[in-house]
């Protein structure tokens, strides 16, 4: 009942104004305008849903979804997989445990556009040098087809996204109390045993907290994207982020952009609850 | 009673936050003191410093005139900041336009330039594109040319003379002995052509072989509901071409690859490209820049034209006050009709100048110079990609990589396009 306090609200309005008017008020007006044909300049009409009708026969904007549904299913999986796996390597008891996770990290302190760029030189450079010694035809030509660019995109947001993904689990893993562990050893219970049934439960609500966080970083992705294939070859690994950009900079509609960001913005936000909802639902209580 | 404390809570909070707040407020207005604050916001990296070096001499001169740079780089990049700015009150008083496109999008912001002395000055047909009802809606910054750029060493040593190679089927004849000779001459290969930069293929090539079917003229380009692909056959030659004997995959080579590194390092004896490669090529290897490359067209079948355009004009914005409007005006003039800025256009920016009366003997480097000789000439073609609807050139582009995957047939690449077209042109 601490809202009842004078003090509680006047520490609040400064961070609430400041959301009213950097976050819902843009927010409220992206929505008014997705129902016009502004170009970013000059007049505007209001044109109701024909923005919305478009968009639906948008080839472009509909194959950049599903490229983008594509990729989130297998970095989701490929990240929480990853993350998991250094998360129990670190907390088992090695040596050099610590500077590990620093190294883990790592990769999550560099921002997307310079990964991208260092990440285009592997694919390219160093995977061709590979191919080439190793007579590996198929490590050629890297980013030039729509499935390198795929697993490319997929592989440097698993290598970026894990480390960051393993500290979450790292701090359940560690709440895991020993004496159960304990008890179902001297039961007789194998290490993959003691892991399925004791471990894996009890880091359940780390799973809801990585999933949410990787589904909507994958879904939003746009930097790597620009920077490791630019949409080569023919927009083919365009998500729906650059997508959006494109048509609201380089076609200049601006409105028709906003139309899309706002069913992106729809589509992202049930996906997450949806998710978050079921998890929840399946943690366990200890 | 416990309403009107969060009320009272929210509003003594509104005032409080507004303190904080208050510190962000912008003061507009370009009046620093009796100073005429004029903004020029441009796009051209290149030559960020040396202009910036140029302003300051002209405030030395006008002591009661303050120039506020901002440069922003690239493309795409400059036009969303530039739309940006617009929608967000904060108008600069000059700014850049690339052609009949941007003016349909800028209409209500550009001045009538005509009678200013950098107008005046300017070369015959290098304002058509900004010229609507008689009035001139930018001046332009320089002028541009592309074609082959080619290592002038390794044709030597296959024995081929580049000024020789005036039609397509000359060209396809040496770049199959350059091919054979691979070996001996230490090449990856002929070309180094990127098709994942969508401006290469959407923009530079498609020109030469849509040009003529739109007499050259890049306002009958804008206005033209259509697109024939009247010389498609001899585009895709060329595309073939380029792509069969390029380094490999094309679909993943970009421009810096193309020019830092396999041009600049020897490893391939012909690119497409225009005079602005000059600076990284020479970056990379003077020497190689100053005495190894020269530049000739891209023939279009028995026709090997030129391109030569204007990549960029400036503009001055109608909505700021008339008395900075004058001083912008004024800026312009000097900068390309005085001594002072005559000279720094020509050795500070190294631009192939757009005007009359410039010592063009002082062009600075090879590809211009002899990119210059051709518009003495008159051999020139039109830039009309400026003309084309917006966001076409980047359609082609991509359809081309399509194209060159395998992926789709050149009559569905042609089909495709020209529905882009028409499409976008009816809006």
């Amino acid at each position: 009942m601490r809202n009842r306090d004078l003090a509680f609200w006047l520490f609040l309005t400064p961070v609430l104004a400041a959301l009213i008017i950097v976050v819902i008020i843009p927010l409220l007006f992206g929505f008014y305008y997705s129902f016009t044909n502004w170009n970013g300049l000059g007049r505007l009409d209001f044109i109701g849903l024909e923005n919305y009708v478009n968009l639906f026969n948008d080839n472009a904007f509909l194959s950049a979804f599903w490229f983008t549904v594509k990729f989130s299913i297998a970095s989701i999986v490929l990240i929480n997989i990853i993350g998991l796996g250094l998360a129990l390597l670190v907390t088992s008891k090695l040596k050099s445990s610590n500077f590990l996770r620093t190294v883990f990290f790592m990769p999550n302190l560099i921002g997307g556009l310079i990964l991208g760029f260092i990440w285009q030189f592997i694919f390219i450079k160093v995977f061709g040098s590979i191919g080439d010694l190793l007579g590996i035809e198929s490590l050629n030509g890297w980013l030039s087809t729509t499935d390198t660019g795929f697993w490319g995109l997929v592989i440097l947001t698993a290598w970026q996204m894990a480390g960051y993904i393993m500290i979450i689990y790292i701090a359940y893993l560690q709440a895991v109390p020993g004496d159960l562990l304990e008890a179902a050893e001297i039961d007789g219970a194998n290490a993959f045993q003691r892991f399925r049934h004791i471990t894996f439960p009890l880091v359940a609500p780390a799973f809801t907290v990585s999933l949410f966080l990787t589904l909507s970083h994958s879904f939003k992705i746009y930097d790597q994207n620009l920077s490791l294939t630019g949409g080569a070859p023919y927009n083919s690994t365009e998500m729906v982020a650059m997508n959006i950009i494109r048509s609201a900079f380089t076609d200049n509609e601006m409105a028709y952009a906003q139309s899309k960001a706002v069913i992106f913005f729809v589509i992202v936000a049930i996906i997450s609850l949806l998710q978050v909802y079921f998890n929840k639902k399946r943690e366990v209580e200890l | 009673m416990l309403k009107s404390k969060i009320v009272k809570g929210t509003l003594s909070g509104l005032l409080l936050s507004s303190l904080f707040l208050a510190g962000c407020s912008s003061s507009s207005g370009g009046d620093g003191g009796d100073k005429t604050t004029v903004e020029i916001f441009q796009f051209k990296v290149e030559f960020k410093q040396q202009f910036e070096a140029v302003a300051e001499q002209y405030e030395k001169e006008n002591p009661d005139v303050d120039l506020k740079i901002t440069t922003v780089g690239g493309g795409n990049d400059y036009k969303s900041a530039i739309t940006s700015k617009f929608s967000s009150g904060e108008e600069p008083a000059i700014f850049n336009i690339g052609g009949p496109t941007d003016v349909k999008q800028f209409k209500d912001r550009l001045t009538d330039l005509s009678d200013t002395e950098a107008a005046k000055a300017a070369q015959e047909g290098t304002l058509d594109g900004v010229t609507v009802d008689g009035e001139v809606l930018g001046v332009p910054y320089n002028q541009e040319g592309y074609g082959f750029i080619y290592n002038k060493r390794i044709l030597k040593e296959a024995g081929i003379d580049p000024m020789s190679l005036t039609t397509y089927d000359k060209l396809e004849e040496a770049v199959k002995k350059l091919d054979s000779q691979k070996d001996k001459l230490e090449l990856d290969a002929v070309f180094a052509y990127p098709v994942k930069e969508k401006w290469v293929t959407g923009n530079h090539l498609s020109n030469v072989f849509l040009a003529n079917e739109f007499d050259g003229d890049i306002l009958k380009t804008s206005e033209s509901k259509t697109v024939s692909f009247e010389e498609g056959d001899a585009f895709k030659q060329m595309i073939d071409l380029q792509n069969e004997y390029s380094v490999q995959p094309t679909t993943s080579l970009d421009y810096s690859q193309q020019v830092e590194e396999l041009f600049s390092l020897e490893k391939v004896a012909f690119i497409q490209q225009g005079n602005w490669v000059y600076n990284t090529v020479y970056e990379m290897d003077p020497e190689l820049a100053e005495k190894g490359i020269g530049i000739i067209p891209i023939p279009n079948g028995d026709e090997a034209k030129m391109p030569v355009g204007v990549p960029n004009y400036w503009s001055v914005n109608s909505k700021v006050d008339e008395e900075v409007q004058e001083e912008a005006k004024k800026f312009l003039d000097w900068l390309y009709t005085s001594d002072e800025g005559k000279t720094a256009v020509l050795e500070e920016f190294k631009f192939i100048p757009a005007y009359e009366g410039y010592d063009t003997e002082k062009i600075s480097d090879p590809l211009s110079q002899e990119i210059y000789k051709y518009a003495e000439e008159g051999n020139t073609l039109g830039w009309v990609f400026m003309g084309y609807p917006v966001g076409w050139n980047e359609d082609l582009g991509a359809s081309v990589q399509k194209y060159v995957s395998g992926d789709q047939t050149w009559d569905e690449l042609v089909k495709e396009t020209q529905k882009i077209w028409e499409d976008k042109a009816d809006q």
